[in-house]
């Protein structure tokens, strides 16, 4: 039996991650049979949303709250088999969904959400389902604080993929997860597998994301185009995959599958300095170099 | 590492030479010598485009080939048309050629059969 990879989706909020993850774990279970188990780390607890077909109703951190303490709480309440297709009962994989929700907004820590998660799992033996091939994390890293790296600093996700996008904003939370899987890769193994641009369909993102990937000395693994199926399917609370497998855009998910199967390639990153991010964006024209006299001038006073 | 959906050991870093890229076209074994003619089409934005190319010479032409032989349909994977331009830029040189990579990089949507 193949070894359990522990695999993670980060990046910065709104890029599209958890429709990137859902999808891609989707197509690596229907098309390629492999058995997951996804962790959402993120407090709005949507990261399972189209697998299951509805928004996890109970995630870690309520079903403790309600029970008074996590030791309370049973593996198989907060541990949902995948509807449809990802059901156990269907032929190819299964898809196993948990989430770990986190405080309400403007109150606690939500990093400490998906620190009791990935405890309570490991202690209930989620991890060691049988004929489980991947666990996958799903987790918001704009900041990259404590809790959100938990996956990273302990060593649980072993290789991490980056959602982005040829924005300025996608692209500088990239270098600043690189930068925290940097920093506990000496002590936690955490390796970067690569890129994967969630594109927006901008002029030169490939050559941008492509560009970003090698600076930081991985990969862009795959360019996922924009296509309304995508939301057609999630109106449904479905993947493409599910919703129509044979379009274009579920082969497109599908390959991205394909290699994160096949992938061997893990390094430890080598993130950029602000002045070298900001130049890569120049030198693919998405900007032009502002004039200093121009800085923080208007376009119809420069 | 990736290219054309070939998979590149780790060890080869994410700067693979491409020679190493034409060799695996070369060794893939795949028989693309009845293919004389490569017709495309376009969709963006509702702009429709019919596109012939016939250089066989080239390695656009192999790469092209290539995938029409081993891919599950028509369409064209956007990773694997955004690699090719960029390879056959470096290999190629011709105008015609060049005028395609030109529309590889575009987010058109691409279609690809042999006529």
């Amino acid at each position: 039996m193949a070894a359990l990879r522990q695999i993670a989706f980060y990046g910065k909020g709104g890029i599209g991650k958890s429709t990137t993850s859902q999808n891609t774990l989707a197509s690596m279970a229907y098309y390629f049979d492999k058995n997951i188990m996804i962790v959402g780390c993120d407090p709005k607890a949507d990261s399972t949303r189209l697998i299951l077909h509805e928004k996890a109703q109970n995630t870690i951190l309520q079903l403790a709250a309600e029970m008074g303490t996590v030791e309370d709480l049973e593996l198989e309440d907060a541990l949902k088999p995948g509807a449809g297709i990802f059901s156990p009962e269907m032929p190819h994989g299964w898809i196993n969904c948990t989430e770990s929700g986190g405080p309400e907004p403007g109150v606690g820590c939500a990093g400490r959400g998906v620190i009791t998660a990935i405890n309570f799992l490991e202690e209930e033996g989620a991890y060691e389902a049988e004929g489980l091939d991947f666990v996958s994390y799903d987790v918001l890293g704009d900041v990259v604080c404590g809790g959100f790296a938990m996956p990273i600093r302990e060593g649980k996700a072993q290789e991490i993929y980056i959602v982005m996008s040829g924005e300025m904003m996608a692209m500088y939370a990239a270098n600043n997860i690189s930068k925290g899987i940097l920093k506990y890769a000496n002590t936690g193994g955490v390796r970067l597998a690569g890129l994967i641009c969630n594109a927006r369909m901008t002029d030169f993102e490939y050559d941008l994301a492509w560009a970003l990937a090698r600076d930081l000395g991985t990969q862009m693994i795959h360019f996922v185009p924009r296509n309304n199926i995508v939301q057609r399917a999630e109106i449904r609370r479905m993947t493409v995959v599910e919703y129509s497998p044979k379009a274009d855009q579920a082969l497109e998910y599908k390959e991205l599958a394909r290699k994160i199967i096949h992938n061997d390639m893990k390094i430890i990153p080598t993130p950029l300095e602000m002045d070298d991010l900001e130049a890569l964006i120049m030198k693919y024209g998405l900007e032009d170099e502002a004039d200093v006299d121009n800085i923080g001038k208007a376009e119809a006073e420069a | 590492m990736f290219i054309l959906g070939f998979h590149f050991p780790a060890e080869l870093g994410n700067n693979v030479p491409d020679e190493a890229v034409v060799a695996k076209l070369d060794e893939s074994g795949v028989d693309v010598s009845g293919i004389n003619e490569i017709k495309m089409f376009t969709e963006y934005h509702g702009q429709n485009e019919e596109l012939s190319y016939t250089k066989k010479d080239t390695f656009m032409f192999k790469a092209l080939a290539h995938y029409i032989k081993t891919a599950e349909t028509d369409y064209m994977i956007y990773t694997n048309r955004y690699q090719i331009s960029e390879l056959s830029k470096r290999l190629d040189s011709d105008d015609e050629t060049m005028a395609l990579c030109k529309k590889f990089d575009s987010m058109a949507h691409f279609k690809i059969t042999a006529a």
